[in-house]
């Protein structure tokens, strides 16, 4: 029976050893249930949050990840409205991991609000004022489009495929593609920059609070452009993963090295706004509030090396390696630029999220330090465990990568 | 933020938040919609046979794709996008018209082989990409079969799967299947028209087809000697690249022929997976 819904013309490892493989990860998603289980009975108090640390673990993965998750919106906006073609062997895995991205940045969420039965009042009664609002409808809809891209590919499994309305279904659903890979463009940009939007305007916190920039504060535009920076080099890099991992080539170099092109060209810019950003903020926003640099960064280990770690090493240095034709050929080079950018924009979501809540903002106030609970990182792997599970599921059975079948001859 | 809820104000904010909203949703269900509709057009137009064709041809590997007349030496390289539907391509139509082919069919300076590499190709009947022919019988009718080649590569089904007498056959779209191993192997019909009888291997042919009245143009089938052998030799290697393995590559050896039951002489070949390349069925 698995055979029959393995797709035509590829191979995959035996049933048996897909399961072994997959235990640990199931052990995994347990684990995170039962902690889930009780944060929902008992509340939370079984994180290390609190009042004044108000996110934690949970916002900086769901920031993260999302940032990484825009691979999936900003390759189909390359294929379908910008006609890259080379794309389309990509577009496949790119909408799973984009779907996983952020369903999984929704069931931390969920977890997150403390009272989860309620979380449709932000859809009901929102906050016109808040950036959150735009932040929670932006990514219910953009979900929701996923979801919606992604009932093709799972009607493409091969036995799925053999009922004629649903291939016939999912040829028409396909051909409204562009309309929705635009839809979610316009949905991407709004929360990404809704997400930087967020700690751009917290007044209060000034090692994030930013001029504004056309109603919106810097940090808008930054999330936006580091975002799109990174996600095409989370897509090369997942890519390169699963065909190491399965042995298979899944693509050809030359939509990899794309990927990467665009990824580093994207790179150089946003590195260009981010230092201009980060030299109006430390002589002008900050000590016009009383703040100098070394308040921002007389904190170990927040020292300045992290703001030089995050805008050279994996910001400028990685965006150099993939605009250059000849490093962007080797695969070893294309791999540590991706790498670098990926860890770099992590690395932006960190410092925004922790380091912005840890410094003091009072001259009475301490520095402050969290640790998340077993229960946060056990959520926290649940949701990493769940997106190895799915994609591992999708990769077996769904056609992910077209090119695979015609690259294992060449 | 709905109009009904009663921190709701009829001021600029609110209504861009509502209607940005509501713009968005109404946008993913119209695509949603629209779809569902167009599904309903298909069953109700009965253009199922040309759809699921035109979702199965976008899946083909480029190498499967090519154009007839890229595989018979009048270009370089060209795809097809055209369903490999001959009948409505602008580009045939103008190179027919030119005379282009028949010109490069002369200059191979032969009319073609009855025979190649052991697979026995008669010339007096017409072929379709997906390895099925078509000979007018002299009733006026049309008998279907097999090339040699498809013959080879599915031995002998363990059954067939006929259309029902009386149903109505697209060119592309459905034919019949042949069983073998645990697979179905789905042959497209290779023109229009109403089944009238079935055959068998014995007979030599498997469905006998009352041509479509209004539709009796056979442009989309090969003809000519030349071309034929040429997209023999095009399928010979797609054979081999569908027979590689991930370990070996594409290894058929030079000069070898094929067997009368391909799947029989080599049973750990992932002849599923072949089968769905040969017969365009990814």
């Amino acid at each position: 029976m698995d055979k029959k819904l393995i797709v035509r013309g590829v191979t995959r490892m035996e049933f048996k050893k897909f399961i072994t493989y997959l235990i640990p990860w199931f052990i995994l998603l347990g684990i995170g249930l039962y902690a889930m289980y009780l944060v929902f009975r008992y509340g939370l108090n079984h994180t290390n949050m609190d009042n004044r640390f108000a996110f934690g673990l949970w916002i900086y993965f769901d920031l993260a990840i999302i940032a990484l998750g825009a691979g999936a919106f900003f390759t189909g906006l390359l294929l379908y409205v910008f006609k890259r073609h080379e794309f389309k062997s990509v577009i496949n895995s790119a909408v799973v991991i984009g779907f996983i991205c952020y369903s999984g940045a929704i069931a931390a969420l969920v977890v997150d609000v403390g009272q989860p039965l309620r979380a449709w009042f932000t859809l009901y009664r929102p906050n016109a004022h808040s950036m959150l609002a735009e932040v929670t409808f932006c990514l219910s809809l953009y979900l929701t489009v996923l979801a919606v891209e992604y009932v093709p590919i799972v009607m493409k499994n091969r036995k799925l495929k053999q009922l004629p309305s649903f291939l016939v279904f999912e040829f028409k659903l396909h051909k409204v593609m562009p309309l929705l890979a635009g839809v979610g463009a316009l949905l991407s940009f709004f929360h990404q920059g809704s997400l930087g939007g967020m700690f751009g305007v917290l007044n209060g916190q000034p090692f994030a609070f930013r001029e504004t920039v056309l109603v919106f504060p810097s940090t808008f535009f930054l999330f936006v452009l580091s975002a799109i920076a990174a996600g095409p080099s989370f897509i090369l890099l997942t890519t390169w993963l699963v065909s190491k991992i399965s042995g298979k080539r899944l693509v050809t170099k030359d939509v990899l090295m794309s990927l990467g092109k665009i990824s580093g060209i994207l790179l150089i810019i946003y590195v260009f706004f981010k230092s201009i950003d980060s030299l109006v903020w430390l002589n002008k926003t900050s000590p016009a509030v009383g703040f100098s640099a070394a308040d921002h960064y007389g904190f170990a280990p927040f020292g300045i090396w992290i703001l030089s770690l995050e805008i050279i090493l994996l910001g400028l240095v990685p965006g150099l390696i993939l605009i250059n034709k000849k490093l962007r050929a080797r695969t070893s080079w294309l791999l540590t630029g991706a790498v670098l950018a990926c860890a770099g924009v992590a690395l932006n979501r960190f410092v925004t999220t922790i380091q912005t809540l840890s410094l003091p903002t009072l001259p009475f106030a301490d520095f402050l330090t969290y640790t998340p609970t077993w229960e946060e990182t056990a959520i926290f792997l649940m949701v990493i465990a769940y997106g190895v599970i799915l994609y591992s599921f999708s990769f077996r059975y769904l056609p992910l990568f077209p090119q695979e079948r015609e690259l294992h001859t060449k | 933020m709905f109009p009904w809820v009663h921190e709701f104000r009829w001021e600029l904010g609110h209504l861009i938040f509502t209607g940005g909203f509501a713009m968005v949703l109404v946008v993913v269900l119209t695509g949603i919609t629209v779809a569902f509709r167009k599904v309903y057009e298909v069953y109700k137009k009965n253009t199922v046979d040309k759809i699921l064709w035109e979702a199965t041809f976008e899946d083909l590997p480029t190498i499967s794709r090519s154009c007839r007349h890229a595989i018979s030496g009048v270009f370089k390289e060209r795809t097809c996008n055209n369903l490999f539907d001959c009948r409505e391509c602008a580009v045939h139509a103008q190179l027919v018209r030119n005379k282009i082919p028949e010109k490069v069919f002369q200059k191979a300076g032969h009319d073609g082989d009855a025979e190649i590499f052991g697979l026995a190709i008669p010339l007096d009947r017409m072929y379709h990409r997906g390895h099925t022919w078509v000979k007018q019988d002299e009733d006026g009718n049309y008998l279907v079969g097999i090339d040699d080649f498809a013959k080879r590569l599915v031995g002998k089904p363990e059954e067939i799967v006929f259309p029902q007498i009386g149903n109505r056959l697209y060119a592309n779209g459905r034919g019949w299947i042949m069983k073998r191993g645990k697979t179905d192997v789905r042959i497209l019909s290779p023109v229009d028209g109403e089944v009238i009888e079935t055959g068998d291997s014995e007979k030599g042919w498997y469905l006998k087809i009352k041509p479509a009245e209004n539709n009796q143009n056979t442009n989309h089938l090969m003809k000519n000697g030349v071309e034929i052998k040429a997209w023999f030799m095009k399928e010979l290697e797609r054979l081999q690249f569908a027979l590689a393995t991930d370990q070996v590559g594409a290894s058929l050896a030079d000069g070898g022929v094929l067997t009368d039951d391909l799947p029989k002489s080599n049973p750990d070949a992932d002849w599923d997976g072949v089968y769905g390349e040969i017969f365009l069925e990814p």
